[in-house]
Parts: structure tokens; C-alpha cells; sequence
């Protein structure tokens, strides 16, 4: 195989495999806007925080990952909890851009915690998948993206199980698709509310974890990149369709990958947005939406 | 009615809290107000802290041993600190808040280079020009490291690391005592002002010169980038002997562990001179194992190591190349405070600021924690109020920074 | 003074991003990338003062007219794609921008200066203001001029036809077009007028700093802009320029609490929009004050649109 077509390969199963974690986040961003019809502006500080939790006992018992990653799941949990108390509850309906800047508040306020509780030192993170990259034949995978791949595949079948096979699944679909009309059904707007936000933080604890294992040390300014990554590929995708935010994160880090390797570091990020913008033109409702026009 | 009480009584908080109180102060009340600008909350606090913390210490040592002299008169040092979140904007407004509320005498910071720019921009250019208006603050800055800021104002003086002459003598360095290796790779972020300037205005330039090492690979990336894959693996097709790591703690410990990962093993590592603080031995001591760093401080002296436990004791301070400074500038200010023959009342501020800049303009070699420090007046042809002193080559062992090079006059201590 | 004269400044220039972000959301539309054409206008006015040695006014009036012609160029586009989509498509215009900016490279030495736009160092020395002996209050002045000429602008829209083919574009697009309004016309002359109001405050802005590097113009800034507008309201053009003045003010009043001032920063936004979630002045606020104004009770009644 030429060189090139190795080092394109190479950069597609990366770009797959980090893809992924893109997906997680936009598939986070994705439920609740396609339950709520809400964005949450906290959802990457919700990560972060979840993250942060799980050091806790990292540093104080030296805990082993998996009780890292529960941790962060249920830290993440709690911060979901008070972002939906604090930003959505007492909202009242009708306004679709006030949501916007609770969940900013509540992003300024998480994020600021973080830097006073750590004097704004990023601090090192649990490494439970080795130091050093398998060598699958030519290529070098890491094993911490293969780990995140197949917690998307966990994640997104458990979903999938959840909103087509269960009850709470069809009072959830329900909801997203004629709110009213489920609620005189019998369905409970809050209930379904509180346990869709108890889902997508869940999903942002295992997010949180796998995201600074990748990166090796927590720091709250990742939580800007999270919900900016997150944002562009639910909107991608097409707000409120799962599969598209999958396909949106995997297609962005594909795309990502194969133009830092080939063109450089501006290319990386003027291409990926001038992509997501004729995306958006050709396709005004996102990869997957057909309906939203 | 009730709603529109709500918004005046929003309205009337804003206005309340934008109205800080002012305090008189001065001659009369027995003190002298410095002031400063750092990061002290977000993501940049951490230099920030640290820096108050170092300033601090020194005023407590000011103050314990009865303050200064001043018009006959002991008065004591009053620091006024303002946060600017490493923001540009809030910089803007906070030099006034120092200059005309705070009414200091002088201020140390800023922390970010991207706030100094504006808030050095904006300050006075022509000295005794009165259609000039720019803003008449002195500043005396321990971190804003940028190459070329207090070329912006003669207001502008710096106690910051001298990076084109660092990087020159780490080239010169390589190339008499490791002639064998000659192949070169670079790792810089092109979207931080300071990394991208150290590359293309410190070592590209000193590589240049000395002709002797080979450019084979020079890679980039944002500096809050969380994945250096494609970076790395051309690195890893360089495979050169030298790596310079030019970027800041947040990039570089991941890409530290990107490298380890490929199994990249440069014989030598050498990092930007910011790395040299206590931050990357939190994050990631283990790949950062034999990194090699500038710096114009280690405690290596009896000084030295009795500042940085007491900045920690006190006030949880990590004492590094940009923390130490503002040690250093506020018992300098204080001898020359002292000096200056300075009046220390509201309305002789302007006057006093005069005077105590023009002395530190022509104050030449003064006493750092770790050697003699050489302030160049306003004549320098190229860096003008800028400082030349030793440089120490640190390097991380066992979780430690440890002195890896030192000057000879240092080594007599 | 000079404290507060900075603080009214930064106001100023911040009440005519939300006044942008504003004129947008009136024509139905959501923009996240005016921080885009502040970029444009700041970076082109600058060069207009320090480069090619104009005086301050034509300076702003270029940089405002490319941020305005880029807007309808953008607006052409932005036309298929709305609400959230809208947004972040434009969120990613406006970061093309920032990245242009960051590659670019057009300077000159003037003496012992290098002028102009220089990558990621940044664009130093534009200091027209200082040099030609501005007191803060005078430019103060300038940019109080500038933002009350397009709030008297704003007033005239509300006023105008115009105006009234913007709110109905805003509430039914389908119904404003069955009318004979040109609905493509009105929104993309929304756009770009958007673009130059964004622009003269970029202008304004390098003028005020002296210096702008495309960090300046990222994310943060974004967010600063859409929250002017949703925090203030979006009732009337009174909401953007309070809510500026509401925030900025608070950024630096709430320095007397220390450590704690983000918390409270990020605290008052949050009850602020529970206690008002359509903004300080909405729609219903802008109702009560005309009829305060002209108690005579109105024709049709008073219910809220």
C-alpha cells in the first residue's frame, strides 16, 4: 500500500475512534434538545464537573478506574440535578432563549468553582489503558480510543434499547413529539424532564471520564471545548436526531484527523467550520433532519 | 409594579457595586499603595496566585521590619491587587481603576501578555508630551513575557525573562557539548502569542545563526488542544535528536505523553521558559522526566530556598521564573521609593510616578534571590527597560525541577 | 474619572454588538458570529488609522461598510438555514474570520514600529487617539455619539415601514410574503446592516485598545453579544444597550467582592432570567411604558403580542 493511502488509513481509524467521543457529546446535547427542545449550555461544564468529582477518591484512596468512572457518573448526576433545578425548573414556558443564558450562568458559576477548588492547576488523571499505542500491523492505535469507542457503542445501544424497548423510552418520545398531547395521555412533563436530564448527565459522567483519560490531566477550560464540539455536531447532525449526531461527530473527527495530518493546523479548523456552514446551506435542518424545515 | 420594582432594584445593584469605595490613603495616613494587575480567577490564575503570593512576602518583610522612609516619616506598603481574568477588556478598565481610583504609586502584573499589549498600548509613549494622552501609570511587570512590550511605553518596565538571548546560549549550549547531535524538531502553538513569538523571534533566528543544527520538522497546534496524534506521528518520522517543546503546561503534558505513546525518545528535551514552574510536575512528572528548561530561577541559593518555603508557608505560593519577579520588584520599588524623594500625596501623584520611573530608567545592576540583575535604560537600542540576568538551566528529575546548568559566578555560592 | 470614563467606553462599544446581534433577531433570524464582522471592522479601521494614515471617522465609516457588504454576503446564505442552525452556522463563520486573522500577515515599519496586522502576534500601535491628543472623555464622546446615532436609528425603524416589515418577517414569514413583503430583500438588509453596527463598535474598539489579536474576537465575545440582547430584552433597542450596561458594569462593580466575584456574576444572570425570562425590557414592558407615555388607553386593546 502507498505511503499516502497508509497515512490516510491511519488518520480515518483515528478520526473514528475520537469521533466517537464526539458523538457521546453531541448525543448528550441531542436528548435533551429532542425531549426538551432546550439546549443546555452546562452540559460541558456538567462533564467537567463530573470528572472533577471522580478525583476525589483518585487522590485520596487511590481508587481503581472503574470506581473512577462511577464516581464521575454519579458526580455528574448531582450537577445535572442542580442544573435542571436551577436553570429549567422554575423557568417559565414559552421562552426559548432564556434557557440559553441560565445555562451560561450556571456554566460561569460551575467553571469558577472548579478553578478556586484547584488554585487553576491542572491536575493528573488516572491512566488505566497503558502508556503506549498497540502496533497493529503499520499502525499505531491508542488503546484509551479504543476504550472510548466501545463505550459509545455501549452507550448509544443502551440508548437506543431505552427509547425504543421501555416504557420511560416512549413516554420520552413521546413528549419530544407532541408534548401536549402526551401530557394529557397521562405522561408527567417533569417527571420525564428530571429523568431525561438524570440520562444525559449519566452519559456526561462516562463522557467526562473517558475525555480526561484521553487527555491525561483535568482542566476546567476543557469545558469550553466540550460544549463547543458538542454544539456543532448536534447541529450537524440535525438538532434532536440521535443518528445524526452520531454521524456528525464521526464525519468531524474524520474530518479532523485527515486535515491536521494533510494540510496542517489552520486548515484543521477553517475547513471543519466552512464545512459545517455549506453543510448547513445545502442542508438547512442538519445531516439527518428532513423534517425540522 | 411590582416587576418594574425588581428591575430598579437590579438596576440600582449594578450602579451600587459599579461605585467602589474609595479610601484616602497617603502621606497622611502613614502608607504607600502599590498596586497590580493579575489573572487571579479562570483558567489563568494559577500565575496570578502566585505572584500575589510572591509580592506579598515581600511586602510582609517590608512591613515587619517597619516599612520605608519617606519625607522623614516610616510609612507603611499597601498593596492594591485587581483581577483582570486574563482578559484584554477588563485589563483596560482595571490600569484605570489602579491609575486614577487605587491611586498607586506604581503596579506590577500583568500576568498575560494578551492584556499587557492593550494596557501597554494605551499607555503614554512620549514622555513630557502633553498631546499625548495616553495613560501615566508605572509599571514594573514580573510575568507578561512577550518579546517587545516595554519597547510599547517608557512606562513600561520589566523584571521578565530575556528569551532571544536564552535560546541563543541553549543553541550555542547543544552545539559545544553535544556536537553529535545535529537534527532538530520544533513544537510550538501557533495560536499563543508568546509561543509563537519565542519560535519565530528567540530560537528560529538563534538556530539561524549558529548554523550548525538542522531544522527537520516544526509542527503546531492551538494551545487548548486536547489531541496531538497527527503532530506527533510526524515528529515521529523526524525523529531528530533535539525537541523544542515551546508550548505552555495545558498542550504539553498530553503531547509529553503523545510522544511517549509513538515512542518518540528525543536524546534531549528542551521546553518553553514558562514551563519552568511548578504546574507540569502536577500534571504529568513522569513524561516530563529530563525536560530542560531556561529559567532565571531555582533555589539554589540560601536566599532563594528561604523565599520559596516562606511564599509557601504564608500563602501557598509557587515560587518560579515569573512568581520570583514580583518579589524582586517590590524590594527594588522599595529602595527606590525611598530614594525618589517623592511627596506621597493625592495630588503629587503624577510627579511622584515621574520620579520614581526616571530612577528606575537609570537604576542599572540591582540584587535579585539568585544573582545580580541588570535593568537597561531607556537608551537600550534593542530592548529598552528590559532586564539582563542569569540564566539557569533546570531540569525535571524524579518530580523535581533540579538545576541542570549554572553560570560560574553562581556556582561560587 | 478615567475609571468610569473606561467602564462607559467598553459599554459603548459592547451595547453596539448586542444593538447588532438585535437587528438580526427583530428579522427573525439568530446570529452567533457578530463577533465576526467586529473582527472586520476592527481590523480595517485600524489599518485605515495606522497604516494608510486616514483620520478617524472615514477609518470607522470603511470598516463599517466592508463588515456591512461581508453581512449581506453572509446574508444570502444564512437565508436557507435558521434558529439554532442559523446560529452556529454563523458562530462558524465568525470563527473563519478569527482564523483568517490569525494567518494573516500586512505590515510596515513606521520608525522603530512594525504596524499592522501580524498573525498571532497580534495588531499593535494604533494609537491615532493618543497621539492626536483624545482625552478618554473626548473619545467617549465619540462613541456615545456614534451609539446614540443608531439608536436614534433604531428609534426611526421602530417607526418606519421598514420596521413594521421586520416584525412581520419576525412573526410569519409565510403571511409577510402573501402581503407583498420581500421577505429575502428585508432580511438580508438586516444582515448587513447588522454587520456594519458590529463593525463601527470593532472600530470603535482597536481605537479604545490600541491593539486587537484574534483572541479577542473568539468565543467569549460571542457569548458576551447574545447575552446583551437576551438578558436586556428584546422588546425594544433600549434592551441590548442595558443589558450592556447592566454586565459590564457588574464585571467591574462586583470587584469589591474578591474572590467571589464570578460566582455572583454568573448567579445574577441566572435569577435574573428566572425573574425575567424574555429579557428586561420585553414586549410587554415596551407596551406599559408607551401607554404611560400616552395614557389614553390604545385602540386595539393591549394584549401582548
Amino acid at each position: 500500500m502507498p505511503r499516502i493511502l497508509l497515512d490516510a488509513t491511519e488518520q480515518l481509524l483515528n478520526g473514528l475512534m475520537y469521533g466517537s467521543l464526539y458523538a457521546l457529546i453531541g448525543g448528550g446535547f441531542t436528548i435533551l434538545f429532542g425531549v426538551m427542545r432546550k439546549l443546555n449550555l452546562a452540559y460541558g461544564s456538567t462533564i467537567m464537573a463530573g470528572a472533577y468529582v471522580s478525583l476525589i477518591p483518585f487522590y485520596l484512596f487511590g481508587v481503581p478506574a472503574w470506581v473512577m468512572l462511577l464516581s464521575s457518573i454519579a458526580g455528574a448526576v448531582a450537577v445535572g440535578f442542580l442544573v435542571e433545578l436551577v436553570c429549567f425548573r422554575f423557568l417559565r414556558k414559552g421562552h426559548e432563549l432564556a434557557p440559553l443564558l441560565t445555562t451560561i450562568g450556571m456554566l460561569i458559576v460551575i467553571d469558577e468553582a472548579i478553578v478556586h477548588a484547584t488554585g487553576a492547576v491542572g491536575l493528573e488523571y488516572a491512566r488505566p489503558f497503558g502508556e503506549e499505542s498497540l502496533a497493529w500491523g503499520p499502525f499505531l492505535v491508542r488503546p484509551d480510543y479504543l476504550a472510548i469507542l466501545v463505550a459509545a457503542l455501549v452507550c448509544f445501544s443502551l440508548i437506543f434499547f431505552l427509547i425504543h424497548r421501555t416504557r420511560l423510552g416512549r413516554a420520552m418520545r413521546a413528549v419530544a413529539e407532541r408534548p401536549q398531547a402526551a401530557q394529557i395521555l397521562g405522561v408527567s412533563l417533569r417527571r420525564i424532564n428530571v429523568l431525561t436530564f438524570a440520562l444525559t448527565s449519566a452519559l456526561a459522567g462516562v463522557i467526562g471520564f473517558f475525555a480526561v483519560v484521553s487527555v491525561g490531566a483535568a482542566r476546567p477550560e476543557m469545558a469550553v471545548w466540550l460544549t463547543g464540539k458538542g454544539l456543532v455536531v448536534t447541529v450537524l447532525g440535525g438538532l434532536g436526531s440521535l443518528r445524526g449526531a452520531i454521524l456528525g461527530g464521526l464525519l468531524l473527527g474524520v474530518l479532523e484527523f485527515e486535515t491536521m495530518w494533510f494540510l496542517g493546523t489552520s486548515y484543521r479548523d477553517i475547513l471543519a467550520f466552512l464545512l459545517l456552514f455549506a453543510i448547513l446551506v445545502v442542508r438547512p435542518a442538519g445531516l439527518a433532519g428532513a423534517r425540522a424545515t | 409594579m411590582k416587576r418594574l420594582w425588581r428591575i430598579g432594584s437590579v438596576v440600582a445593584l449594578g450602579a451600587l457595586l459599579a461605585w467602589p469605595a474609595g479610601a484616602g490613603a497617603f502621606q497622611s495616613e502613614g502608607t504607600v499603595r502599590i498596586g497590580a494587575m493579575w489573572a487571579l480567577s479562570g483558567p489563568g490564575a494559577f500565575f496570578g496566585k502566585s505572584s500575589h503570593g510572591l509580592a506579598s512576602l515581600a511586602i510582609d518583610e517590608i512591613n515587619e521590619a517597619g516599612g520605608l522612609v519617606v519625607g522623614g516619616k516610616r510609612v507603611k506598603m499597601q498593596l492594591y491587587a485587581e483581577d483582570d481574568a486574563c482578559n484584554p477588556e477588563q485589563g483596560l478598565a482595571v490600569v484605570r481603576r489602579l491609575a486614577t481610583v487605587d491611586k498607586v504609586l506604581f503596579s506590577l502584573g500583568p500576568s498575560c501578555s494578551s492584556v499587557a499589549e492593550p494596557v501597554f498600548g494605551t499607555l503614554q509613549k512620549r514622555l513630557d508630551d502633553p498631546g499625548d494622552t495616553g495613560l501615566q501609570l508605572l509599571f514594573f511587570t514580573d510575568t507578561a513575557t512577550k518579546f517587545g512590550l516595554a519597547k510599547l511605553s517608557p512606562w513600561v518596565f520589566r523584571n521578565t525573562p530575556d528569551e532571544p538571548a536564552m535560546y541563543d546560549f541553549v543553541v550555542k549550549y547543544l552545539k559545544e557539548n553535544y556536537p553529535d547531535l545535529k537534527t532538530v524538531m520544533v513544537a510550538y502553538e501557533s495560536d499563543f502569542a508568546h509561543s509563537a513569538s519565542t519560535w519565530k523571534l528567540a530560537l528560529q533566528p538563534a538556530l539561524e545563526r549558529h548554523k550548525y543544527h538542522q531544522v527537520v520538522e516544526v509542527v503546531d497546534w492551538r494551545w487548548l488542544d486536547n489531541e496531538f496524534g497527527a503532530q506527533v506521528a510526524k515528529l515521529r518520522r523526524a525523529n531528530a535528536d533535539i525537541y523544542f517543546s515551546l508550548t505552555h503546561t495545558p498542550s504539553t503534558c498530553p503531547s509529553f505523553r503523545e510522544l511517549h505513546r509513538q515512542r518518540v525518545k528525543p536524546r534531549i528535551i528542551i521546553g518553553v521558559t514558562s514551563i519552568a514552574a511548578g504546574e507540569v510536575l502536577r500534571q504529568c512528572p513522569d513524561v516530563a522526566e529530563g525536560l530542560i528548561a531556561p529559567s532565571n530561577f531555582a533555589p539554589i541559593t540560601a536566599k532563594a530556598k528561604q523565599v520559596a518555603d516562606k511564599a509557601w508557608e504564608r500563602y501557598s505560593a509557587d515560587s518560579h521564573i515569573h512568581s520570583v519577579p514580583a518579589y524582586e520588584n517590590v524590594h527594588l520599588m522599595k529602595v527606590l521609593i525611598e530614594k525618589a524623594g517623592i511627596k506621597n500625596t493625592e495630588e503629587s501623584l503624577l510627579e511622584d510616578r515621574r520620579k520614581v520611573r526616571d530612577l528606575l530608567a537609570r537604576v542599572g545592576t540591582f540584587q535579585g534571590v539568585v544573582g545580580k540583575i541588570k535593568m537597561n535604560p531607556d537608551d537600550h537600542p534593542v530592548r529598552p527597560r528590559d532586564v539582563d540576568k542569569d540564566m539557569i538551566l533546570v531540569q525535571v528529575k524524579s518530580a523535581k525541577w533540579t538545576v541542570f546548568w549554572l553560570p560560574a559566578n553562581l556556582k561560587q555560592n | 474619572m478615567d475609571y468610569y470614563v473606561a467602564i462607559a467606553s467598553i459599554v459603548g462599544i459592547h451595547a453596539l454588538l448586542g444593538l447588532s446581534v438585535y437587528l438580526v433577531a427583530i428579522s427573525g433570524q439568530m446570529s452567533f458570529g457578530q463577533q465576526g464582522f467586529f473582527a472586520i471592522g476592527a481590523y480595517l479601521a485600524g489599518m485605515g488609522t495606522a497604516l494608510w494614515g486616514l483620520p478617524l471617522l472615514p477609518s470607522l465609516v470603511l470598516g463599517a461598510l466592508l463588515a456591512g457588504l461581508i453581512g449581506i454576503v453572509v446574508g444570502f446564505p444564512a437565508l436557507r438555514v435558521r434558529g439554532l442552525y442559523l446560529a452556529i452556522a454563523t458562530y462558524g463563520f465568525g470563527e473563519v474570520v478569527r482564523l483568517v486573522f490569525l494567518n494573516i500577515r500586512y505590515t510596515k515599519t513606521i520608525g522603530d514600529r512594525v504596524v499592522g496586522p501580524n498573525g498571532a502576534e497580534g495588531f499593535r500601535h494604533v494609537r491615532y487617539v493618543f497621539d492626536r491628543g483624545f482625552t478618554g472623555l473626548q473619545f467617549l464622546g465619540i462613541i456615545a455619539a456614534v451609539v446614540a446615532g443608531v439608536a436614534v436609528l433604531f428609534y426611526l425603524l421602530d417607526r418606519s415601514k421598514l420596521g413594521a416589515m421586520l416584525r412581520a418577517v419576525e412573526e410569519d414569514e409565510v403571511a409577510a410574503a402573501t402581503v407583498g413583503i420581500d421577505v429575502t430583500r428585508v432580511k438580508v438588509l438586516a444582515f448587513g446592516a447588522a454587520g456594519a453596527v458590529a463593525g463601527l463598535g470593532g472600530g470603535l474598539f482597536i481605537h479604545f485598545s490600541s491593539y486587537i489579536d484574534h483572541d479577542m474576537v473568539a468565543l467569549p465575545l460571542a457569548i458576551a453579544s447574545i447575552t446583551y440582547p437576551i438578558l436586556g430584552g428584546l422588546g425594544s433597542f433600549v434592551g441590548p444597550i442595558l443589558g450592556a450596561v447592566l454586565l459590564v458594569s457588574l464585571t467591574e462593580g462586583l470587584r469589591v467582592l474578591h474572590e467571589l466575584r464570578m460566582f455572583v456574576y454568573g448567579g445574577l444572570i441566572i435569577v435574573t432570567m428566572l425573574v425575567r425570562p424574555r429579557g428586561l425590557v420585553d414586549e410587554a414592558l415596551v407596551l406599559r411604558a408607551k401607554r404611560w407615555v400616552r395614557p389614553r388607553p390604545m385602540p386595539r386593546g393591549g394584549d401582548v403580542p
